[in-house]
């Protein structure tokens, strides 16, 4: 990768506009947290499997590990820093209240994946939600996952 | 280097401003809305390195805003032990639950003030947090601070302190109709010394304890990404450092050519370890389990400002490395035949002797051989940890789950005196048992020694953290057993254990040598042994250590007794308890009663059992014992599915029951999917899987059993034991035995997706 170029890309993170220099390959994920340090959306895996990573880009549930910043020109991103203004409020408050997270680590991308599924699908049945929701969560918090998705979207447990 | 010019020493305030700058210069273009997110500066999850405000202890500090701060040594782990602590102090001090907050103890404070917070309240796990020792601790301080607090109005209002009543954060004087809010009086109580301290409150009197089951208090938090993690750290001038240590373990460095990436953007410094270079503690650490697991590796490391810059850099660095010995392990199988061969020919330990197995005379002999193998924590969040070190201090920023040793650590790995040296805890992404001996923080502290004057992140990458474990230990177990002719229950029982790898602090016997089975007389004759067999691969800590593999063996070599027996595993077990305690029987006894133990089931369906006690079975009334009943299907094609869970657990008395109930659900299903899928494998004396992609993790969509927990059984004497490891053992043999009993097929060895259940 050393014919890797830097690059200059404009988007905007919760509705803030953002410029960042930085090699073309740098996925979002280490753009957010390094260079623009909000450090809620977390690294678990870098290859797309973990779902840690979790951040809605145009309105989309993506793995931020996998976008580079060459791919970001001009794209509305919400981070789990912005969640709560953008429709997230509800599942935060369950959140806590259902005593979901155990360590807390995989929670932010769970969160955001779980917004996408209830924006797309505001009654989900859980074959829907074991479609979206397919993140890890090595504590095992599945269980309280399901149960505060359907307590968010008001459909019996 | 022109970095040492940098302030060697952040307090925490500085770390709260520069955090919330940063924040506060973002804010300009933001809505609203975004902007009151965006403007809070992220709490440091840390105590401070000195006393400050209205002190009670070093453990309570009241503001006049009525907050009670309350600093825990044992850092959140996902467990709820700082919420626990908080509950502990809070039945006693009287304040409104909603004032409570927590920070993680500083452990340089500690040592500078006495072992104050290290004093009644052991600093490493999370599990035992709700014990006796500790919580009788952390209520006498509560009790402690609110007869203060009652003083100090007493002397404001000139009434005897004993007319006081002290409740949700109020100070009442029901007579002259007088009230104070904590906070108001929270200044001059901090300075009263009581002449006698009070006496705890009757547990008939308790509000919180057993009665109430808050939430976590990290949640908050955590669910709108403020939380600080140890990988969130962020400090004025820091870089950050992608580590690559030695393939295979036990190998050594042999050349690397740091100018072939010393141009790459960001890239400041190409740096490689040398455990030799290592310094030394200059006085006896004050560690639980010393500092033998937690030596450096041979690595290499690159600095750069930021992570990405680092890791790219390091994929490309020329590195030629001496592997060692390691290498002759062509796969895992070379280390599974040594452990068989060493047990049946090596000296071995006898851990249990009971009367004489040769004695034995029945006709029906159950011999079989057992197996687990090597598994990875895989904690969500990475290892590493954030280092600040100059010629004379060192002050690192970190996830462990044992603030203790990654202090000691630090004071080891920089020969610094310890009152040069601070720790400040973090929030951890999981840790079960990978936190623990802070190899990591030590790894973190080398490079940041190499690079001195500049806070320096070290950042594992998955692939370290699967290939640099410090693994589940493989054990293999042969067990024989000679069934009594006329009873069906064994009259003797030998068993010969092997452990792989070299540390002793993780070749356990629990579940293997501690089940009332075989120590309650219910079985005459036993012998005992275990062996072990030396590798290069370091084994380590992992959830209920030893413990998890031993259920699993035990607990599935009971079950072919029973069957061979030709009596239900359940009566079996009753048999085999029946001079034990009875909370063993009754635990039992419930789950198989609310699984529906005994119903016809099809071909293909089935149900087992199991259980077993963590930390010490052989001891009546300690620690806790559960028992799970699992329910599953195989297709003929011998596809699984774990329809259903029922477990029953007796730990005396419950604390925080949801707490209780979430270690449960997590725990069963870290045990089921340490039975179903994990195996770490070695090609060449490495380690072959580096992500999940590899290393296959339950998720939502795997079809996961309905858990269901019941909690009759508890027995309520007079302890709050532990539920962070047990809940580990149990799922994987019940699982087990239920494959048996739906289809035929005994599965002496884990992981079960690595094995056939078809059947026809
Ligand atoms: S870090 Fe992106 S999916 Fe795991
Ligand atoms: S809560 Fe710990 S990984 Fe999900």
């Amino acid at each position: 990768m050393e014919d890797d170029t830097v690059e200059t890309v404009s988007f905007t993170v919760n509705g803030l506009p953002q410029r960042v220099e930085a090699y073309s390959s740098t996925p979002l994920l280490w753009v957010l947290r390094d260079h623009l340090e909000m450090t809620g959306t977390k690294y678990g895996c870098g290859i797309a499997q973990c779902g840690a990573c979790t951040v809605h880009v145009n309105g989309e549930a993506v793995r931020s590990c996998q976008l580079p910043l060459s791919g970001l020109a001009g794209a509305d991103v919400t981070t789990i820093e912005g969640l709560a203004s953008h429709g997230g409020a509800t599942l935060q408050r369950l959140w806590a209240e259902m005593n979901v997270p155990q360590c807390g680590y995989c929670q932010a991308g769970m969160l955001m994946a779980a917004a996408d599924l209830l924006k797309k699908t505001p009654k989900p049945s859980d074959p829907e939600i074991d479609a979206v929701m397919t993140n890890i969560c090595r504590c095992g918090t599945y269980p309280r996952i399901r149960a505060a998705i359907k307590r968010a979207a008001g459909v019996a447990a | 280097m022109n970095q040492l010019a940098l302030a060697p020493q952040l307090d925490r305030r500085q770390f709260l401003v520069t955090t919330g700058v940063v924040a506060g210069g973002m804010a300009l273009a933001l809505s609203p809305a975004d902007a009151a997110s965006a403007m809070a500066p992220p709490p440091a999850p840390w105590g401070p390195d000195a006393a400050q405000g209205f002190e009670f202890t070093p453990w309570i500090e009241i503001a006049a805003d009525d907050s009670v701060t309350v600093r825990v040594p044992n850092p959140e782990s996902g467990n709820g032990t700082m919420t626990q602590m908080a509950m502990n102090v809070a039945e006693e001090l009287g304040c409104a639950w909603k004032n409570i907050r927590v920070e993680i103890a500083s452990i340089h404070r500690n040592y500078a003030e006495n072992r104050v917070y290290t004093k009644g309240s052991l600093p490493f796990f999370g599990g035992h947090g709700t014990d006796k020792v500790r919580m009788a601790h952390t209520m006498r301080l509560g009790a402690s601070a609110r007869e203060r607090l009652k003083a100090a109005a007493a002397a404001r209002w000139k009434v005897p302190a004993s007319e006081i009543t002290a409740a949700e954060s109020m100070l009442s004087h029901t007579a002259s109709k007088r009230s104070l809010r904590y906070g108001e009086v929270a200044a001059e109580a901090a300075k009263i010394s009581l002449l006698a301290e009070p006496e705890l409150k009757p547990q008939a009197e308790w509000t919180l304890i057993g009665k109430a089951s808050p939430a976590k208090l990290s949640i908050p938090a955590i669910a709108d990404g403020t939380a600080v993690f140890g990988i969130d750290v962020k400090l004025p001038g820091m870089v950050h450092a992608a580590l690559k240590q030695v393939p295979v373990m036990g190998g050594r460095l042999k050349s690397f050519k740091p100018d072939a990436v010393k141009h790459m953007p960001g890239v400041r410094a190409v740096i490689a370890i040398d455990p030799a270079k290592s310094g030394k503690s200059p006085v006896k650490d004050e560690t639980s389990f010393g500092l033998g697991n937690s030596e450096a590796q041979h690595a290499v490391a690159v600095v750069a400002d930021h992570f990405w810059q680092a890791k790219m850099a390091l994929e490309m660095l020329p590195v030629e490395w001496d592997l060692g010995s390691g290498t002759h392990y062509r796969d895992q199988t070379d280390i599974y035949e040594g452990m068989r061969s060493i047990r049946d020919v090596g000296e071995s330990d006898e851990v249990l002797k009971k009367g004489d197995v040769s004695t034995a005379t029945g006709k029906r002999i159950v011999e079989a051989e057992y197996l687990s193998p090597y598994g990875e924590n895989a904690v969500m969040e990475p290892l590493g940890g954030t280092a600040l070190v100059t010629s004379d201090t060192c002050e690192v920023w970190c996830a462990t789950q044992d603030t203790m040793q990654a202090f000691w650590v630090s004071v080891d790995e920089t020969g610094l005196a310890p009152a040069q040296v601070k720790i400040h805890g973090t929030a951890m992404g999981g840790n079960f048992g990978r936190r623990t001996q802070a190899e990591d923080i030590r790894m973190a502290v080398a490079v940041a020694r190499q690079y001195p004057g500049v806070p320096v992140k070290t950042i594992w990458t998955r692939e370290e953290m699967f290939r640099q474990g410090r693994y589940r230990t493989p054990i293999s177990t042969k067990f024989r057993a000679v069934l009594d002719d006329a009873s069906g229950l064994p009259q003797a029982v030998s068993g010969d254990l092997c452990f792989a790898g070299d540390r002793k602090l993780f070749q356990l016997t629990q579940g293997y040598a501690d089940p009332p089975y075989f120590n309650s007389g219910a079985i005459p004759h036993v012998k005992l042994t275990t062996i072990n067999f030396p590798v290069h691969v370091l084994n380590g800590a992992y959830r209920g250590p030893c413990f998890n593999s031993n259920a699993f063996i035990t607990e599935t070599f009971i079950d072919e007794c029973a069957h061979a027996a030709g009596i239900d595993p359940v009566e079996y077990r009753l048999a085999l308890l029946a001079k034990w305690e009875k909370p063993w029987s009754d635990v039992l006894k419930l789950a198989a009663e609310k699984a529906g133990w005994g119903q016809k089931l099809p071909r293909g369906e089935g149900m087992g059992i199991a259980i077993t006690n963590w930390p010490m079975a052989t001891i009546p009334h300690f620690g806790s014992t559960m028992a799970t009943v699992a329910r599953v299907a195989v297709s003929k094609d011998g596809v699984l599915a774990v329809k259903r869970i029922d477990i029953a657990f007796d730990c005396g008395k419950v604390a925080n029951a949801d707490a209780v109930r979430a270690q449960i659900e997590g725990g069963t299903l870290f045990g089921l999917n340490m039975t179903l899928n994990e195996e770490v494998t070695i090609r060449n004396g490495a380690i072959v899987e580096g992500n999940y992609d590899e290393y296959p993790m339950l998720r939502m969509g795997d079809s996961l059993p309905e858990i269901h927990i019941h909690f009759e059984a508890l027995s309520g004497h007079d302890r709050f034991d532990l539920m962070g490891e047990l809940p580990v053992g149990p799922v994987g043999p019940a699982v087990g035995n239920a494959i048996y009993s739906a289809t035929g097929k005994r599965l002496r060895a884990t992981p079960f997706r690595k094995q056939d259940l078809s059947w026809t």
